[in-house]
This record gives C-alpha cells, sequence and structure tokens, in this order.
C-alpha cells in the first residue's frame, strides 16, 4: 500500500495526532461520530462477551486512525469476512443467534462495523438509527438513572452528529451543532411529555423470552445454592410505606411462592392435587387490627405477588385480577412487567390452614426415597428418645431450632456447593449455610418427624431508615422460612435462619456486598455521610421510579379520572391523545395562516387611513406617503379638512422625521376615522 | 400521439402549468408558506420505521424508558420539520442580472439570499433539474445577505429565459427535504459557440478613397496591426498590444506594415466558405473575438445585417449579439 521509503527509513509511529484544530473537518466529524458510538456501547461491556468488546474497540480505533490518516476505507469483502466471523463467535457464545443476549451482541457487532463503511449518506444514516435502536438494548438491562443520563448525552451526540451531516458549508464547531441540536430536541420535549403521559400503555404484543427471570429474587424453584447469587444483588425488590407505625423488622414477612414438592434435589411449588375432592381452604383467622400499607413492586415478570403476611384480601391492581391460592399466596393473572403499586390491609397476628388434619396435608409429608439417609436416621433417633417420642408438634420444632441454635451452625453466604445428599452433608457435616439451607433441613427433619411441613420463599425485613417515607426491600432480602402443621392451630411459621443468625432477622441487616474504592473512603471519613449520600441518592431514585418509570396504565386512568372521566378506559386516553395532537397541528396551521397573513403594523395603520380618507370622497393610492395624502385633503376639503392634514403630516414626522417612533400610535388612528367620519358626505 | 394521449404525461403537463400560473416569473422572491414545499426524505421515512421498531420493542418489555426515548426522538423529529421549513420561509432569493456568455461554456448565475431574522444553514441551490451534486451549499448569516453562484452549460446561442432556479434544505436532521423553486423573469443572451480552432482572419483591405482613420503612433508614424504571422520578423511585433493581447488569451500581434494606409477589415458570411450557417456563425464569432484581440476596426456582414467597422468593447458586443440573434 502507502509504505513507501520514508517509513521503511525512519521507523515512524503508528499515528501523528496533528492536533484537534488542524483536522479537517470531515476527520473530525469522524472521530466525533466514533467517540459518540464508543459512548454508547460502553455501557454494554459488561454483559458483552470479551471477543466483542475486544472486536469493537479495535474497529473503533482502526476507524479513528483511518479518519486521521486520511486512509482509504478496507475493501467490502474484508467486512463481510469479520461480519461472517462475529456472527459465529456470537452463535458459539450465545449458541443462538437469536434473543435478547445474541441480539445485543451482533448489533454492537453490525455498529461497529458499519462505521468502516460511511461512504454515502444513506450508510451514515444507518448508522445513526443503529444508535438509536442500541441506546434501547441498554434499557432492556437497567432503566436507572445513571443509565437514563448515560443515555441522554447519547442520543444527544447522535442528533449532534446529525446535524454536523446536514451543515455542508464550512467548518462548523461542535458547540453550535450541539447547540442546535439541543434546541431541536428541547422543543421536541413538550412533544415528548404529551405522548408519554397520554400513550396508552398496553401489554406486551406478543411473548417476549423472559431472559429476565434471573433478576429477582424470588421464583418458583428452589435449589440449594441458588440463592447464593440473589443475595448479592443490591437492586430494590419492593417498596413500602406504612400507615401508622411500622411494625418491628421481625414481623416483616412479605410471603412469595410456596414450595412443598422436594424430588431430593430441588424444591418446587405443589402441582395441583387431583386427588383431594374438597380443595384445602385458606381458613385465615386474624386478630387485632388490620396494618394499612402501601407497595410498590418492582417487574419480577412473575406472578407473584409477595404481599405482607398476611393479607386477608385481594389488593385492587389496575388492568389484572389478583386471586389468592390455598396456601395463602397472592398471584396476579399475568406476570409483571411493568412496576405496579397497591394497596393492602396485613394482619401480622393471624393463624391459617386446616385445624383438623386432612387428606391434602399428606402432601406435605412426603420425601423422596433414597435422599439424605443420614437425617432420616437422625430424625429417626430423635424420635426414639423419650421425651420426644410422644411430643407435639411444636415441642419438635423448638427442638430442631434449639439444636441449631446449639449445635455450631453458623450463618454464611458462601457455604460452598454442596452434593447429592445436600441435608445430609449440611445438618450433619458442614454445618454452615444460609436461610435456604436451615429452610430446606428443618422441613426435611420435621417432615421426617412426621410433621407436615414446607417451604415458604418471599422477602424478609426492609432497609432500617425510610427515604421519602418508603421503606425499600432488597433482592438481597430475598429469604426462605419454613411452615409446620399443628393440629388445632393451623399453619405455623419457624424461621430457622433467625435461630442462627437473630440478626439477619430482627435487625434487617443483610449481607453487604463489598463497596467500591470512593464509597469505602467516604464510609472510612464519615459513616454518618455515606449513609446520607446513600438515603438522598435513593430518596431520588425513588422519585425517578415513581413518576417515571412507574408510570403505566393504572396512573394513565388515575389521570383521566382527575381530568374528570368517570369510568376512564383504554379508548379515552386514545381519544384525548388524538385530541391534544390534533389541537396542536390545528394550532400550527392558524399560526402559519397568520404568520402568511401577518402585516407589518405601519402598512396596517396606513390602510385604516386610507380606507377612511376613501370613504369622505378622496381618492388616494398605495403609494403615496402621509404628506401626500395631507395635500390631498387640504385640496379635497380646503379649511375643513385641515385637522385631518394635521394628523397626517403628525403620522408623517412619527414615521420619517428625526422624531421617529417605533410603533403606530392606535390614538391617532382612533381620531383620524372619527374626523373623517365627520367629514364624511360633506361637498367638497 | 401517443404521447399526448398518456394521461400520466397529460397530468405532469397540466400539473406543470398550474404551478407556473401559481407562480409567475420574478427574479425576486419572497419564499413563505405558498411557494415553500417539504416532503420526508428517505433518511425520514426510515427514520419512521427505526421509531416504529422501537415503540414496539418498548410495548413489548414494557420499557418506559424506552418510550421516553421514542417520543423524545419523535418530537425532535416534528421539531426538525418546522425548522427545516423555517430554514428556507422567510428568505428573500434574488437573481442578479446574468452577463452573456458562448455557448457552450458555463454560464454563472449569481443568486442574492437575504435572511430576516435567524441564520440560515445548510441551503443548496441549483438549477432545476440538474444532478444533485452539482448543489452549491451556503450558509445565510442572521439579518444578512449571502451569496451563490449556480452555474449551467447552455447549448443553443439566442436570447434565453435563465433557468428556473432550486433552493434546497434538509437542515437540521435531514428527515425532510424542503425546497422551492425561482423562476427568473431575467434573460440571458447566449453568443455562438466560437470556432476552436479558428481558420485565420481574413486579410485587411485599404479602404479605396475612404476617409483617412489611421492613428498616430509615438513616432507620427502611420501604422495598422494585424495578428502575427509565422516568419514575422521580432521587431514588428506590436509588443504593447501583444502583451494585452497575450494577457486576454489571444495571439501575438504584428504591425502591419502595408497598412500605412487606413484599412479595414470585414467579416463576412460569404468569406466562410461553404459552411453550415450555425458553424459560419461560429467563426464568425472566432473571428470578431480575435479581431477584437487584435485591436483592429471591424465590420461584420451578415445576410441582411451590416455593422460598420470600428473596434472597442461596443463594438465587439454589437458583433456577438447580432450573431447571437441573427435569425
Amino acid at each position: 500500500m502507502a509504505v513507501t521509503g520514508p517509513a521503511a527509513a525512519a521507523p515512524t509511529p503508528l499515528l501523528q495526532w496533528p492536533g484537534w484544530r488542524q483536522l479537517p473537518r470531515d476527520a473530525r466529524d469522524t472521530l466525533f461520530l466514533l467517540a459518540v458510538i464508543g459512548w454508547t456501547v460502553l455501557p454494554h461491556v459488561s454483559h458483552l462477551p470479551a471477543w466483542c468488546s475486544l472486536l469493537t474497540l479495535t474497529v473503533l480505533l482502526w476507524r479513528a486512525r483511518l479518519a486521521i490518516v486520511n486512509a482509504a476505507l478496507p475493501n467490502r469483502w474484508v467486512l463481510v469476512a469479520v461480519l461472517l466471523l462475529a456472527a459465529a463467535l456470537t452463535f458459539w457464545t450465545h449458541r443462538t443467534l437469536l434473543g435478547k443476549e445474541a441480539g445485543v451482541t451482533l448489533a454492537v457487532v453490525l455498529m461497529a462495523l458499519k462505521t468502516l463503511e460511511l461512504r454515502a449518506r444513506r450508510d451514515a444514516f444507518v448508522v445513526f438509527f443503529l444508535g438509536f435502536f442500541l441506546i434501547l438494548t441498554h434499557f432492556l438491562y437497567s432503566q436507572s438513572l445513571p443509565v437514563a443520563a448515560a443515555m441522554l448525552v447519547s442520543v444527544w451526540g447522535l442528533l449532534t452528529a446529525l446535524v454536523l451531516a446536514h451543515m455542508p458549508v464550512g467548518q462548523p464547531s461542535l458547540r453550535q451543532a450541539a447547540r442546535l441540536s439541543a434546541r431541536t430536541a428541547l422543543f421536541g420535549a413538550p412533544i415528548m411529555a404529551l405522548l408519554f403521559v397520554l400513550f396508552p400503555r398496553i401489554g406486551p404484543l406478543w411473548g417476549v423470552p423472559q431472559d429476565g427471570q434471573s433478576t429477582t429474587g424470588l421464583s418458583n424453584s428452589m435449589r440449594m445454592g441458588s440463592v447464593a447469587e440473589v443475595a448479592q444483588d443490591d437492586s430494590i425488590a419492593l417498596r413500602i410505606r406504612f400507615e401508622g407505625t411500622p411494625p418491628p423488622p421481625g414481623a416483616l414477612y412479605f410471603r412469595g411462592p410456596v414450595l412443598s414438592h422436594f424430588d431430593g434435589v430441588e424444591w418446587q411449588a405443589q402441582p395441583p392435587s387431583f386427588g383431594a375432592f374438597a380443595p384445602p381452604r385458606r381458613n385465615l383467622r386474624t386478630q387485632g387490627a388490620p396494618l394499612r400499607y402501601e407497595m410498590t413492586i418492582e417487574p419480577s415478570r412473575l406472578t407473584a405477588l409477595p404481599l405482607l403476611e398476611a393479607a386477608a384480601d385481594a389488593p385492587k391492581l389496575e388492568g389484572m385480577r389478583v386471586f389468592g391460592l390455598p396456601d395463602l399466596q397472592w398471584r396476579a393473572d399475568r406476570p409483571l412487567y411493568e412496576r405496579v403499586r397497591l394497596r393492602a390491609e396485613a394482619f401480622i397476628d393471624f393463624r391459617h390452614g386446616p385445624v383438623a388434619a386432612e387428606p391434602s396435608l399428606r402432601d406435605q409429608l412426603e420425601l423422596p426415597p433414597g435422599y439424605n439417609p443420614r437425617t432420616l436416621a437422625w430424625a429417626a433417633a430423635l424420635r426414639g428418645e423419650p421425651r420426644y417420642a410422644n411430643a407435639d408438634a411444636r415441642v419438635l420444632a423448638q427442638a430442631l431450632l434449639e439444636h441449631i441454635r446449639s449445635d455450631g451452625f453458623s450463618y454464611t453466604l458462601a457455604p460452598g456447593e454442596y452434593g447429592r445428599d445436600a441435608v445430609d452433608e449440611f445438618w450433619l457435616d458442614r454445618r454452615e449455610g444460609f436461610c435456604e439451607h436451615f429452610a430446606a433441613a428443618f422441613v426435611v427433619l420435621m417432615r421426617a418427624l412426621d410433621v407436615p411441613a414446607r417451604v415458604v420463599t418471599g422477602y424478609q425485613g426492609v432497609d432500617p431508615f425510610p427515604s421519602d417515607g418508603y421503606y425499600v426491600v432488597r433482592q438481597s432480602s430475598a429469604h426462605a422460612w419454613a411452615e409446620y402443621w399443628v393440629a388445632g392451630i393451623g399453619w405455623v411459621r419457624a424461621d430457622p435462619t433467625a435461630a442462627v443468625a437473630p440478626e439477619r432477622i430482627n435487625r434487617g441487616a443483610r449481607l453487604l456486598p463489598a463497596r467500591g474504592l470512593v464509597a469505602g473512603a467516604i464510609a472510612n471519613v464519615s459513616p454518618q455521610l455515606m449513609d446520607q449520600l446513600r438515603g438522598s441518592w435513593e430518596a431520588l431514585n425513588n422519585r425517578w421510579n415513581q413518576w417515571v418509570l412507574n408510570y403505566s396504565r393504572g396512573q394513565q386512568l388515575d389521570l383521566l379520572k382527575d381530568l374528570g372521566v368517570s369510568s376512564p378506559s383504554w379508548e379515552d386516553l386514545a381519544l384525548l391523545l388524538i385530541g391534544a395532537l390534533s389541537s396542536l397541528a390545528l394550532l400550527g396551521a392558524a399560526w402559519a395562516w397568520w404568520d402568511r397573513h401577518r402585516v407589518d403594523p405601519w402598512t396596517r395603520q396606513m390602510d385604516r387611513l386610507r380606507v377612511a380618507l376613501q370613504r369622505t370622497g378622496v381618492s388616494t393610492s398605495r403609494h403615496e406617503a402621509p404628506r401626500a395624502l395631507a395635500q390631498r385633503v387640504r385640496a379635497h376639503f380646503g379649511a375643513r379638512g385641515e385637522p385631518l392634514a394635521e394628523l397626517l403630516d403628525a403620522l408623517d414626522r412619527q414615521r420619517y422625521s428625526r422624531a421617529t417612533i417605533a410603533r403606530p400610535d392606535p390614538a391617532l388612528t382612533r381620531q383620524f376615522v372619527t374626523r373623517a367620519r365627520a367629514l364624511r358626505g360633506a361637498p367638497a | 400521439m401517443l404521447a399526448g394521449l398518456n394521461p400520466a404525461a397529460f397530468a405532469r403537463a397540466r400539473f406543470q402549468a398550474w404551478v407556473n400560473a401559481r407562480q409567475p416569473r420574478n427574479d425576486t422572491l419572497l419564499l413563505t408558506q405558498r411557494n415553500v414545499y417539504i416532503l420526508p426524505t428517505r433518511a425520514g421515512w426510515m427514520f419512521g420505521a427505526t421509531l416504529l421498531v422501537l415503540l414496539v420493542g418498548s410495548v413489548n418489555y414494557q420499557l418506559n424508558l424506552g418510550y421516553v426515548l421514542t417520543f423524545l426522538l419523535a418530537g425532535s423529529g416534528v421539531v426538525s420539520m418546522h425548522l427545516t421549513h423555517a430554514t428556507l420561509r422567510g428568505l428573500t432569493l434574488h437573481l442578479k442580472p446574468v452577463a452573456p456568455v458562448f455557448a457552450g461554456d458555463a454560464a454563472v448565475l449569481d443568486l442574492v439570499l437575504t435572511s430576516p431574522g435567524a441564520a440560515r444553514f445548510g441551503i443548496g441551490l441549483k438549477v432545476a433539474g440538474a444532478p444533485e451534486a452539482t448543489l452549491t451549499w451556503i450558509n445565510v448569516p442572521a439579518l444578512g445577505q449571502a451569496h451563490a453562484q449556480v452555474s449551467f452549460v447552455p447549448e443553443a446561442r439566442g436570447r434565453h429565459v435563465a433557468p428556473t432556479l432550486g433552493a434546497e434544505t434538509r437542515f437540521p436532521l435531514g428527515l425532510f427535504r424542503v425546497w422551492t423553486v425561482l423562476r427568473p423573469a431575467a434573460q440571458l443572451l447566449v453568443y455562438p459557440r466560437p470556432e476552436c480552432p479558428a481558420g485565420p482572419l481574413p486579410p485587411a483591405r485599404p479602404v479605396p478613397g475612404g476617409p483617412t482613420q489611421s492613428r498616430s503612433a509615438d513616432g507620427g508614424e502611420v501604422e495598422g496591426v494585424r495578428a502575427y504571422r509565422r516568419g514575422d520578423p521580432l521587431k514588428l511585433i506590436a509588443w504593447k498590444k501583444a502583451a494585452k493581447a497575450l494577457d486576454t488569451g489571444g495571439d501575438l500581434v504584428s504591425r502591419d506594415t502595408s497598412a500605412s494606409a487606413h484599412q479595414e477589415l470585414w467579416l463576412a458570411w460569404q468569406a466562410c466558405g461553404n459552411l453550415a450557417p450555425e458553424e459560419r456563425l461560429s467563426r464568425l464569432t472566432a473571428w470578431v473575438l480575435a479581431a477584437h484581440r487584435a485591436g483592429s476596426d471591424y465590420g461584420l456582414r451578415l445576410p441582411g445585417v451590416e455593422i460598420a467597422p470600428a473596434d472597442g468593447d461596443a463594438q465587439r458586443r454589437q458583433c456577438l449579439e447580432a450573431l447571437a440573434l441573427w435569425q
């Protein structure tokens, strides 16, 4: 290629930076676009495969170098080859070319490669539109404030690059283009707000692949070790605001899926039993006054509603049906794809479940044969002890909890992996684990002791300090506890984790992930400052969630109610939106009409005077100045026309003498019209 | 006949006639709602499709920020429509008088754009129907004027109406194309294309008993000049005139020693041999230019036209005009 003598003689650096101001305009615009693309791709790096990040970085740097040295773009076949390679790598990484992860990977690669093909204006547009699409893909992962701010910068950058591409003359500065694009976006903001508020929120158009399930602490199954990852997830699961005094943290159990079917490895919700003639009843018996609260649940992509135990009545959810299961769970009729807000009541003091033994309880006694034999033997031995031979279920539970408390069990989030007979290993050998180990072992033991028992999952506890009145429940508060059945009472909650780590339950202390460098430094200097910063950040975040992310159909219908629509519906919303847009368009048309007929105020005044004069019988023509008109008036009416002529002279001075005035004087116009009317019909 | 029956062609012709009637020819045009047109570009349609994809994505994944992004872009697009239209609306387009040109040479049309308010960016000007690559791009400063030159190549001699001009812009986002047409009233005189290479000038002839119009040089020596011929001795070259002629692209000029008496050069239709009429005009044009460069007196004889010998710019203009407009 162009590597000739000088390059061979003296080793020149790969690139000589000519300085930002010395760059030719094309190179500067290309570098700016590359920077914007880099910024847009950057937040994706954490979930892109390493090869993709590396490839993108290489391509962008290569393209930047080509722009600076003004070299030719690579052959199209090279691009096709790289694209095919990238597609193969994508398939190798994700085992598919479809779906969220593979799609994002491919989009990033396409975006990077397209920059090597910026030949025509059409290519540039492809880059811009791919960029907008990439911005959207970020929201699949996070819609937090920082992501929103970063993407706002991206949108601004892309619009600026678009504006730059349409300023072909000279070398417009980046700042000027940025200002122009910001102006465009700012003028567009009211339209955005209107559409955002009024565009009817409808459900998903078709089933979307549910990649997002790993983001929640809840799931319909539990396998030892699976909650360990979630416990590190500090994101928010729900927010709760109590009316009145909040209950102690130890009483805050948010009930999620109840898992009573155990196959030796995995706990699952009970499949609907066909054998039972009468479905078990909830039989909820409450005491005391209900605790009212308002709750905002983040999108979990599950149907489970983690309500505070125990809710007697279904809370109302706009656009969804909520129903209760016999095991005291609450579910919506479709997964929560959006943030929902609801009001509910909880009875902290409650009992539930059948009072007398019934067939459905037999399912809660099943243990898979061939698993955890040593634990079963241990349970048989316990049962063999005289004091437990005929003991009540509550006595047995106390004995187990006492054993946990006193026999060297410890609570840790990193218990390591457990093998096939996990409960054996946990209960008898290693004795360390977290809530799900304790709950699972407790339930297996109770069942081995012939007491119906089951695992309940959900959240436990809240952050100690409320922000904006809202207590925060994080994914790391995901919890598993146990319930066993006592004749004459029903289901009784037992939290074996509380036996070993009471601070986990009573104070709501969570295991915190390691802090970052800056946060660590701040926390070392001033723990209060750290808490305050965190508090105000979360208050801000909460506002963001409540007003922007949480805005859903419910809020839209509330808005319509506020506007006076008695029973608002989806159609009303669409009508309102169409009406608002049409009136905007009409306003625009009216403005255009006005703009077209806009006449200089001086001309308008002269027109009025001329009409008034013509009615008195004086003929005028358009080009005549006021002074010329005054002469005509004097010639026509003589002395009687003098007052009128004087006004015209005055007008002439107002417009053309040194003492001009900025706008026509309406008083003069009025006076003139009156005097002209007096002269009407007068003989010349 | 078929073309006349073609309904599309008929409709197009009617439409063009309607457009022409709507906008009388004028060298100055104030751009208003009435004469500024707007349509989405291909990129605009692509942008719309992108918005649709973003909206479907936002609906399907229930992304409120996706809605924000989609609607922000939609709002910007709508605003850009108004901004694009406002880039042309309010401007005044004025075509300056056009200088005559030779057929086959580029005629330069000088346009003045005046903005009554804010600055306007990225306005492209071209002759209507010309390819997009010929656009001349300018910006108009706030409350100021900008000059742009658009060139086109007239093919035939004669007096033509200046071609229809188009102004367009896609600023700021390129989603919409806004354009207007200026139908100038100005006329453009196109001289015949000069023959190249030109045949040799016919010889000058002394005036038989004509008035002595000889000019006196410094030494009082009466002299005439003629185009340089091969073999002329150096001392015969009229250096001052030659320098001037060379400067304007002409040839060396020699003293015509034989022209001690007054001579006149007739450039005549009949002197062109048996060329076709247009080629004769071309040759005569080339001769007029050569004679003008040489500074000699020359006259022009066309069928029905006779211009008495003279020299100077007026003579040149008169002769060229006669050639341009002959028959």
